[in-house]
């Protein structure tokens, strides 16, 4: 009976909990944002007015495709190069002596670090940024696939052997599927950071361009922040690349789940 | 009984460099001959398992050779299948895909088309009893599930020589004994020794290693060395009537009698 009463309570209040946080956070900052005086000052208030005219002008839905397709440009080929390449090391100690110290030693330096030599090699425009987010997804990604190749059961692979399977059959049956959950956290990780990266490299591009024609979240948010000065539509954008990040992560692990159905229970 | 030597280990010892320069197994000479089902019994650490890796190629000998049909044994390969002690089943694999594994990706399966596959797993599946857990998972089956799936698989793809490390360990007294009778049917004991496939089988318990097997190797521990080789010559095909007779009992003791002072000493240090 108590044991009952125990686990209900244990449900409500977490989830009590976790929302009376965030609306608290948001009535300190309405009062203390409108104490202030100043009507540039974003509230909560100002900032949902600004969301639904930026909603409703079509101008953020049309920011965030444009960022999303650089990001699933970037990122597809950040993937289609990384998982092969991190497969390769985990299948062949060869591979891995040879390459391990090319991208540990690349993997530091930021993806907006090679942002000038993009914009000098490919402009202003969408390649230049499809380049960095590329760039950004491409480690986290050969780093996971490569410890989840070499972390694989070698008893399996040894079984795989003794079946007489060829070394390539090997890989393709057991190396890709023993290291998927890896991949996918690889991708996960990814994904985030080449959000990140979209954002920051069309801020720079945008900056580059003057507010020319680039487009994207990141620009957006740059013409608001030098030219027409409207902090709420930035605080705006700020919130839509958390969300749009978050839906992203959760499409990703429902594919993850749908891909790896043994991962389940 | 046809005495052509299917497998053959010659001086064979392995030592092992990682753990400190261990001697797994010593100067081991054991001949296998095609269509027996050759049991080795011994206390843990004698290096039963070591042994099995090299007959499957899987673990180079560090001294001696070993062979099967007179050419040596230079790596893993088909003919030779393996049931390992852990199942290595692939946890991506449901129970169906584990047992067609080999028929699928491997050299088992050539001249079978899907539907050949099929009947074979099919027919796999029901012969150890794992007949409604075809879409089952390994993580979602019971020990003795798993390890019927891993015979399954070995079963499945049919390899001359079936090496086995320990594979009833996992089952409960009555599936266990239910099984020693159909592997010793899959053997072949129905059939004339040239139409048998050969077995090398590990286990820890005698009355199992009696029944079974044609001959048994009793092996003692560090490092571990062949001890003796016993002959079974109980008569086939052997049924329930076989585990009373008093033959079968007598040499029970006398391998016991063998190990026992080994195994004493293991358990009491």
């Amino acid at each position: 009976m108590s044991a009952v009463s125990h686990a209900s309570r244990g449900l409500a209040l977490p989830a009590a909990r976790s929302i009376a946080l965030p609306i608290a956070l948001l009535v300190v900052w309405q009062i203390a944002g409108t104490a202030g005086g100043n009507p540039r000052t974003p509230v909560p208030t100002r900032v949902l007015a600004a969301a639904m005219q930026l909603v409703e002008s079509g101008d953020l839905p049309l920011a965030l495709l444009q960022s999303l397709g650089r990001v699933f440009a970037g990122f597809a080929i950040a993937a289609g190069l990384a998982i092969p390449l991190g497969l390769a090391m985990g299948a062949f100690a060869s591979v891995e002596r040879n390459v391990d110290p090319l991208i540990e030693s690349f993997r530091p330096i930021a993806a907006i670090a090679i942002l000038p030599l993009a914009i000098l090699w490919l402009g202003t425009g969408t390649p230049a940024a499809i380049l960095i987010v590329a760039y950004a997804a491409f480690f986290p990604i050969v780093v996971n696939t490569a410890a989840g190749a070499k972390r694989i059961n070698p008893t399996l692979l040894r079984a795989a052997a003794t079946m007489g399977l060829t070394r390539l059959k090997i890989i393709s049956t057991v190396i890709v599927p023993g290291a998927l959950p890896a991949i996918g956290v690889g991708l996960r990780i990814a994904m985030g950071v080449a959000w990140t990266a979209i954002v920051a490299a069309e801020l720079a591009v945008g900056a580059k361009a003057g507010g020319g024609g680039s487009g994207g979240i990141g620009q957006m948010m740059f013409v608001f922040y030098a030219y027409s000065i409207e902090l709420n539509r930035i605080v705006v954008c700020m919130i839509a690349v958390g969300l749009v990040a978050l839906a992203l992560d959760r499409a990703l692990r429902a594919g993850m789940r749908r891909a790896m159905p043994w991962m389940s229970a | 009984m046809s005495s052509r030597t299917k497998l053959r280990l010659d001086g064979v010892g392995k030592r092992f460099d990682a753990a400190g320069g261990t001697v797994a197994v010593e100067d081991v000479t054991l001949e296998v001959t095609q269509g027996e089902f050759m049991v080795i019994v011994g206390p843990s650490g004698c290096g039963k398992t070591t042994l099995l890796n090299v007959l499957a190629g899987l673990d180079a000998p560090t001294t001696g050779t070993v062979s099967i049909d007179e050419r040596p044994i230079r790596g893993p390969g088909p003919e030779r299948g393996v049931m390992f002690q852990d199942y290595a089943l692939f946890p991506w694999q449901t129970v169906w895909g584990n047992i067609g594994f080999g028929l699928r990706n491997g050299p088992a399966g050539d001249g079978l088309d899907a539907a050949g596959i099929e009947r074979r797993v099919r027919a796999t599946i029901d012969l150890v009893g794992l007949a409604g857990s075809e879409h089952k998972y390994p993580h979602q089956l019971s020990g003795g599930m798993r390890q019927r799936v891993a015979l399954a698989r070995l079963i499945a793809n049919e390899p001359e020589v079936l090496l086995m490390d320990e594979p009833l360990a996992a089952l409960d007294a009555q599936t266990r004994i239910i099984l020693q009778e159909e592997l010793l049917r899959i053997w072949g004991q129905d059939r004339p020794a040239a139409e048998r496939r050969t077995v090398v089988f590990i286990t820890h318990a005698i009355d199992e290693a009696v029944f079974l097997a044609d001959r048994i190797a009793v092996m003692t521990s560090h490092p571990g060395r062949l001890k003796a080789v016993i002959d079974v010559p109980l008569p086939r095909p052997r049924t329930d009537a076989t585990r009373a007779l008093p033959e079968t009992q007598s040499l029970a003791q006398h391998i016991w009698s063998l190990i026992r002072d080994e195994a004493y000493r293991a358990t009491v240090t």
